[in-house]
């Protein structure tokens, strides 16, 4: 079996004094989409930041196919071939649409690549193309979710990192959106992993998921299992039974199995 | 049956001693828990007026003596209010594990023929409210925490400061009615169900009279050194016998304080913050005590490790001539004092045990080595025996130190060994029989003695040691005949094995299952980069089955070669006090975890056949 794409081996990332991720080992194999759950505060943005450089873990490997990248720049890291779609979007409020697309394609040097890159991503999302000469401020919050993943798709990149696309949108913004990703990982054959709080949405597109918990993974394994374990169910989909008197206050004891 | 009323304090009951001491300790404290973070303290006039309130109420919904009221609870307050309520007013009390799940707990009301439930919360009385149909004969359901039932209204359900008010009113009409109720009180009336996980079948009920407790309670502090000055940890569900002795009844005869632990999760927190004078434990914590400083100071810095390796060499010297009753001296009590000073007062503070004179373990088999460990830091832990048909009758001396003996007899109590080897025993606090179960009565008890199940000896002096389970004793194809948990204590004092069960019955070689210690597993796990996931994977992964296979090694070495365990796995599940493998003190249940990994454990034989 070849080195996956992405693995994760025993991190540890602290601020400051407080671990914010105690030991936590995954990995993403070629073509998937892994989607992490978890609650505010797990520590899923820090592993992606961890991930790409962002933050410097204080024990444990990166390995991008195999290469240990961990403690590294995020620029190097980016032109290894990850692009991460930071939480809350961010994009260059005063650069146009298009400027944002071409930051993203700072580190390539095929201008005519990046130009057909560019009309693919104005095709997934047309709305961007009617927009292409407007400042990215002027954008709705949806719009500029879709400039932050094309600016993303922009660096041709072998893994794409989201955290948290879903988030202050619309339920249909949020099908668009995720329709979108699964084409791209069908269509582009992006490596997809995904941090999510809607779990709901990010297990029906994912092929495998991990759930963490106060800084470690708790339970992996394929989506459409999790989908269907007691726990994922009770604490992530918001499925419970209503309990004998129809409106159940308690919760019951995570097991994770 | 002896005749003879055990008294304690010129009272020959629970309710009878409750009134008196009651009334003399008025305003000291009785017990502590705490309420939203912060310790409060309950008053014996404070205890005596909720336990007061809950006779009345209960006598005004015509609770009559000899029925049975049930404590479906964590430990709290309430809880023993509600014990010594029920008792006032002349009823059985029955208590319930928390979390035993609808279906267990239909099972001992029903059995009980239970006329009042006391829960602890929501939680516990969804369980109730599942199985109500089912259950006709409970009359009134009282909720110690209403949170979240707030707009819940249900004809037989009402919360227990209702029932406190309800009883204040009709205490008022009726003034004397509890004391007489008292009065007429003997010592055999019964006072107390307690159901014991049947490895086989439904669990059965023991009734426990009054003498039952006034003989436990007579046996402080001679045998049980507790005290009033002393201070207790509430941990262990209050439903299990021994904590029910130590934190329900003890107390109440002899006037120590105790304090309730806010949760399973927080014992070791809220041992830091009592810091007991007297502490019980069952050797699950002993362990986990044990694996938390090894694991401590296998990361401390050069310099706190080599100060603990030579404080440890004085300590175990020092607990080797203390075991062979060799006097210590100056010098050996000069470099102890120095080896305490520095390394083992820290050792104990962290623990919280640094104010604990009284140490025991009991309800459970525990490793001489454990013992050893901790008489070496200074803490000597007193063995206890007992059942819950028996009562604790026996505890190791203090100052003497035979470790894998549970001691002698206490006064009152008799130990023979059968031909068969088992140990047969009588107590003048022995229990009364089973509930419906006469033909298990009548094998239980013979001519006054009770079959305890367990196997053991008797030394000259008189001193108990138990060697297993009669039947747990494992006959190897071979025809050899293993103590198993003999091993598996060894195996236990491993701070990466938290349980395990050895398999062999009429098999050619021994097998073992095991359940890694979540905590410092993973914990190895991170500092040797062992990658994982979740618990499932941890378990799979090839260094922690190599970790494990090396602990097993080390303790193979100690047996001789048909007694070795040949291969083993490990119980890839983690498993909670919920699930029905475990107990509700956590130890796997053998027969139960056989059948149940029975492909597990053919796998280890496969190709052996």
């Amino acid at each position: 079996m070849n080195a996956p794409l992405l693995e994760l081996r025993n991190i540890e990332t602290y601020y400051g004094p407080i671990m914010a991720i105690r030991g936590v080992s995954m990995t993403v194999n070629e073509g998937e989409i892994v989607a992490v759950l978890g609650a505010n505060g797990a520590g899923k943005t820090t592993l992606l930041k961890t991930a790409t450089g962002a933050l410097d873990s204080n024990k444990g490997q990166v390995l991008l196919n195999g290469e240990e990248i961990q403690c590294r720049d995020p620029d190097w890291v980016a032109r290894k071939g990850i692009a991460h779609v930071p939480e809350g979007r961010e994009v260059f409020p005063f650069l146009t649409v298009a400027e944002n697309l071409a930051m993203g394609a700072y580190n390539r040097d095929d201008k005519d690549g990046a130009a057909v890159d560019t009309e693919t991503v104005y095709g997934y999302f047309p709305a961007l193309r009617e927009m292409r000469h407007k400042m990215a401020a002027y954008l709705s919050g949806g719009q500029q979710q879709m400039l932050a993943i094309g600016r993303g798709f922009m660096s041709r990149p072998r893994l794409l990192m989201l955290d948290e696309p879903s988030l202050g949108l619309s339920p249909v913004l949020v099908q668009e959106i995720f329709n979108i990703i699964i084409r791209l990982n069908r269509e582009q054959g992006l490596t997809i992993l995904l941090v999510e709080q809607n779990a709901n949405v990010a297990l029906k597109v994912s092929n495998r998921g991990y759930v963490m918990e106060v800084g470690g993974m708790v339970m992996d394994g394929p989506s459409d299992r999790l989908i269907e374990s007691e726990d994922v169910k009770e604490f992530y989909l918001g499925k419970k039974e209503e309990g004998v008197r129809g409106r159940r206050r308690w919760k019951k004891r995570k097991t994770w199995r | 049956m002896s005749a003879v009323p055990v008294t304690v304090n010129g009272c020959d009951t629970l309710p009878k001693i409750f009134l008196k001491v009651s009334a003399e300790r008025g305003e000291a404290i009785a017990m502590r828990e705490k309420d939203f973070g912060i310790w409060q303290s309950y008053s014996w006039a404070h205890y005596r007026k909720r336990a007061m309130d809950v006779a009345h109420g209960l006598l005004s919904y015509g609770l009559q003596r000899g029925d049975v009221a049930s404590i479906q609870s964590e430990d709290c307050r309430e809880w023993l209010w509600a014990d010594v309520g029920v008792m006032l007013a002349g009823g059985v009390v029955n208590g319930i594990y928390p979390t035993y799940q609808s279906r267990q707990v239909e099972h001992t009301l029903t059995d009980s023929n239970c006329r009042f439930l006391f829960v602890e919360d929501e939680e516990q009385l969804d369980k109730y409210l599942d199985i109500e149909d089912s259950l006709p004969g409970i009359e009134r359901v009282f909720v110690f925490d209403w949170t979240g039932l707030r707009g819940f209204e249900h004809g037989k359900v009402e919360s227990v400061a209702d029932l406190y008010e309800r009883g204040e009113d009709f205490g008022k009409e009726h003034p004397e009615l509890v004391e007489q109720i008292v009065e007429q009180g003997m010592g055999d009336d019964l006072a107390a169900l307690v159901y014991t996980s049947g490895t086989t079948g439904l669990p059965k009920g023991s009734l426990l009279s009054q003498r039952y407790i006034m003989y436990q309670m007579s046996m402080a502090p001679d045998y049980l050194r507790q005290g009033a000055d002393d201070e207790l940890l509430t941990y262990l569900p209050l439903c299990h016998i021994a904590e029910r002795v130590f934190s329900g009844w003890l107390p109440i005869a002899h006037g120590a304080t105790i304090n309730f632990a806010e949760s399973p999760e927080t014992v070791m927190q809220n041992l830091r913050e009592v810091s007991p004078t007297y502490m019980f434990a069952v050797p699950r914590v002993w362990e986990k005590f044990y694996s938390r400083i090894t694991t401590a100071m296998s990361e401390a810095t050069w310099i706190g490790r080599k100060a603990y390796e030579m404080a440890m060499r004085t300590g175990m010297q020092r607990a080797e001539k203390l075991i062979a009753g060799v006097p210590l001296t100056a010098i050996d009590k000069f470099r102890y004092a120095l080896a305490d000073r520095v390394v083992f007062r820290n050792i104990k503070k962290v623990l919280g045990l640094d104010r604990a004179r009284n140490a025991c373990s009991g309800a459970a088999p525990i490793s001489p080595s454990l013992l050893k460990w901790f008489l070496a830091i200074g803490i000597a832990i007193d063995e206890l025996w007992g059942q819950t048909e028996l009562g604790i009758v026996t505890s190791t001396r203090k100052g003497v130190f035979r470790f894998g003996t549970v001691g002698p007899a206490f006064a009152g109590a008799e130990i023979r060994i059968s031909d068969e080897g088992e140990i047969i025993a009588r107590s003048d606090g022995q229990f009364s029989g089973y509930l419906n179960q006469p033909e298990k009565t009548a094998e239980t008890i013979v001519d006054g003695w009770i079959r305890t199940g367990d196997v053991g000896e008797l030394d000259e002096e008189g001193n108990l040691s138990i060697t297993d389970r009669l039947n747990d004793i494992i006959i190897t194809a071979g025809g050899k005949n293993i103590t198993p948990s003999v091993m598996e204590n060894e195996l236990k004092f491993s701070p990466y094995i938290s349980d395990a069960v050895i398999i062999g019955d009429k098999r050619k070689f021994l097998t073992c299952l095991v359940m890694i210690d979540q905590e410092n597993v993973e914990h190895h796990a991170q500092t040797h980069s062992v990658p994982f996931t979740d618990y499932r994977s941890l378990c799979a992964r090839p260094e922690i089955v190599q970790l494990v296979d090396a602990e097993l090694k080390q303790v193979n070495e100690g047996f001789s070669s048909v007694e070795q365990i040949k291969k083993f796995r490990l119980i890839d599940v983690l498993l909670t006090a919920e699930d029905e493998e475990l107990t509700p003190t956590m130890k796997l249940k053998r027969s139960f975890v056989s059948e149940k990994y029975s492909d597990l454990i053919d796998s280890m034989y496969a190709g052996e056949a």
